[in-house]
């Protein structure tokens, strides 16, 4: 179901008023979908407990588990299927967000217990049981978060009880709910309110029960919803990833149809045309949104004046865009040389697939991908160099919050396995620099450790809110810069922050300074920037690589 | 002392505000159930403290803030998860109070409360 929309209408499985195992898993399914599609919208409006970014990514990356590990099941047994989703869950817990849906996993398999199927009063309890059982993870439950939206469903489900015994009827004044829940969390949790958000994780459970009815009603899972979001939503900035062959061209239409729109049947001719579909309605306006190939471009266009009367078009060529924007980032992937049997084997975390290569060139033994905001888990560490024909293992995990990851992989492993905690990536490829394989395993690990003293990081990123941290006062959508993982400054342009960096780390007195840049980065910045360092350090020797790692524009090593 | 020199004197904060700070982000982490104190005996760490300087410490050397945390978790929970859950909380809301950076947050696992039965 992943790639195609949904066509038909599942509602007959379901209004037999019980449901089986195969179709829980198929609820879970679509809940993941549509929680995917949306992880983006959770992730914007992650403020609470801590403003990271990660809630929708930790809710998707927990769901995913818990499917994964039905994905093959044909159970038919409710409670078993259920007892395994929370177990997947369970293990593949990230987050605050990511722990309390395990939760609400775990109360709800409690409940369906040794059930074969599901009616609607069981439903009704697995949701309360689920609540009670998120109530007690914590001592101060916080109101205005996922919390408040599992509690609000399990009284409306309550409630609803006496008035349908059907159980799509529940579930949709369960989304409902959810919906209502989710507004109210800003007049709970004031620091929402500050934001101007509602409650990401909250948002994120409204989503995984608005998959299951959008799946029972047989509505698109892949698309983001443009039928129910206002006008000013529709995020039109961030469809630079997506973009992919056949996309040319990104048209924009304003337009007010002469009578009232037949959203199926716009969506199947746009479909037509092109991808990335998105439509928006404002107090009659609506604005389309599309990609196409080249020889569509005015085919949605066309299309839109035979409805009603275009009020503005706007087209952008993405082909173009690509180019400069993204620097057509090379993706091609690193080579990696086979060790040597009984060889010192480096297994270096890597944000971006520039940097991969580069470990790579330095002999790393095999690349893990993570970095700020995707974290490796100590499964994947481990399965990176559990096949290798060597017993000695040495981690760089290249990131602070990967370390504690890194070490946990030690202690898992019958193989030999050490940890140099490296937070960056020029610390990781210093270090690598020091590797001798056919070296002492112990002397190699202290060679690396002292020298990752040796070099200085800087980071160029956005600020994704405001904020101040060490003194340093930050605006949403500044420039900032850390170095050695402290925010050192905020500025405008991306210019100051690199000199400003380079200042604060005394690059006079070092030789080297390597700018690894990032998949955000645009290309033709590149050269100038170089000039001004150069012209600035024409001491120093100055070395540009490319990094295509995300969030980070700049990755500058100093050593 | 936690201190900062300022043009016009200094700021003083004491280990024992930061702990406060420390244990209120804990409690609210989802998935810890309580504190313990540092020095009770394995078998009486299912007590659980409400003083904020206890299940809490903090260090100062001078140059490095040090947060240790001893805690217990409800069962059932990844406690991994949980744990990193408390120690981004318990940093970010300490640096966002003090404004200046920790150094290290460590979470000891002192037990599990079970308070279900399963």
């Amino acid at each position: 179901m992943s790639a195609n929309p949904q066509i038909h209408n599942h509602q007959d499985n379901l209004t037999h008023k019980e449901i089986n195992g195969q179709d829980l898993k198929k609820l879970v399914e679509a809940s993941l979908t549509w929680l995917r599609t949306n992880q983006q919208i959770v992730n914007s409006l992650n403020v609470f407990p801590v403003p990271d970014g990660d809630t929708g990514t930790n809710m998707v990356l927990t769901m995913q588990a818990a499917f994964d590990e039905v994905k093959d099941s044909s159970e038919e047994n409710l409670g078993e299927i259920a007892h395994t989703i929370a177990h997947g869950a369970l293990m593949g817990a990230r987050g605050n967000s990511g722990v309390i849906l395990s939760q609400i996993w775990r109360g709800f398999a409690r409940s369906v217990d040794n059930l074969p199927t599901m009616d609607t009063p069981n439903f009704v309890k697995a949701i309360t049981v689920a609540r009670d059982t998120a109530y007690k993870g914590v001592v101060r439950p916080v109101e205005g978060t996922i919390l408040t939206v599992i509690k609000d469903l399990a009284s409306k489900a309550e409630s609803a009880l006496d008035v349908t015994d059907n159980l799509v009827s529940m579930l949709e004044l369960l989304v409902e709910e959810a919906n209502a829940s989710v507004q109210r969390t800003p007049e709970l949790l004031p620091v929402l309110k500050e934001a101007n958000v509602v409650d990401s994780g909250g948002k994120g459970l409204y989503f995984i029960f608005d998959g299951m009815l959008r799946y029972i009603n047989g509505e698109v899972l892949d698309v983001t919803d443009a039928k129910v979001k206002p006008l000013a939503e529709m995020a039109l900035a961030n469809t630079m990833e997506q973009i992919e062959p056949g996309q040319d061209f990104e048209v924009v239409v304003d337009f007010r149809p002469q009578k009232e729109l037949d959203l199926s049947i716009f969506y199947d001719n746009l479909e037509q045309m092109g991808t990335s579909i998105q439509v928006g309605e404002g107090d009659g306006i609506y604005r389309m949104h599309i990609h196409v190939p080249t020889e569509n471009l005015y085919k949605p266009i066309d299309y839109t004046r035979d409805l009603g009367v275009v009020t503005k078009v706007a087209i952008e060529n993405l082909i173009d865009q690509m180019e400069n924007q993204q620097g057509g980032c090379n993706r091609t992937q690193p080579t990696i040389t086979p060790i040597q049997p009984g060889h010192i084997a480096v297994i270096a975390v890597s944000p971006g697939v520039g940097i991969s290569r580069v470990f790579a060139s330095l002999g790393v033994a095999a690349i893990v991908e993570g970095g700020q905001t995707m974290n490796p888990s100590t499964q994947e560490i481990i399965h990176a160099f559990e096949k290798l024909p060597t017993d000695k293992i040495i981690i760089l995990p290249n990131n602070k919050n990967i370390i504690l990851t890194a070490k946990s992989a030690t202690e898992l492993s019958v193989k030999k396995v050490a940890v140099v905690p490296t937070s960056s990536i020029p610390q990781g490829l210093t270090a690598m620099m020091r590797l001798i394989p056919s070296g002492d395993f112990d002397s190699v690990i202290d060679e690396m450790n002292a020298a990752i003293e040796e070099v200085q990081t800087g980071e160029i990123t956005i600020a994704t809110r405001s904020v101040e941290i060490d003194g340093v006062e930050v605006e949403e959508g500044q420039v900032i810069g850390l170095l050695n993982g402290k925010l050192v400054l905020s500025t405008s342009s991306l210019d100051e922050a690199c000199l400003g960096i380079l200042e604060a780390a005394h690059a006079q007195d070092y030789e080297l300074i390597t700018l690894f840049y990032g998949a955000d980065l645009p290309k033709k910045d590149i050269p100038i920037l170089e000039n001004l360092i150069q012209e600035k350090y024409p001491d120093q020797e100055i070395e540009i690589q490319e990094g295509c790692q995300p969030h980070y524009y700049l990755i500058i090593s100093i050593e | 002392m936690t201190d900062e020199i300022k043009p016009i004197g200094s700021i003083h904060v004491s280990p024992r505000a930061i702990a406060a700070i420390a244990y209120h982000a804990a409690l609210q982490s989802y998935g810890l159930v309580g504190l313990t104190s540092k020095n009770i005996v394995e078998g009486l760490a299912q007590v659980l403290v409400k003083d904020p300087t206890h299940g809490v410490e903090v260090n100062y050397n001078g140059e490095q803030i040090k947060i240790d945390l001893y805690v217990i978790i409800e069962y059932g929970t990844r406690i991994k998860s949980v744990a990193n859950s408390v120690k981004n909380s318990v940093r970010y809301h300490v640096e966002k109070a003090l404004g200046m950076p920790i150094d290290e947050i460590n979470v000891h696992v002192r037990g599990l409360r079970i308070s279900s039965l399963d």
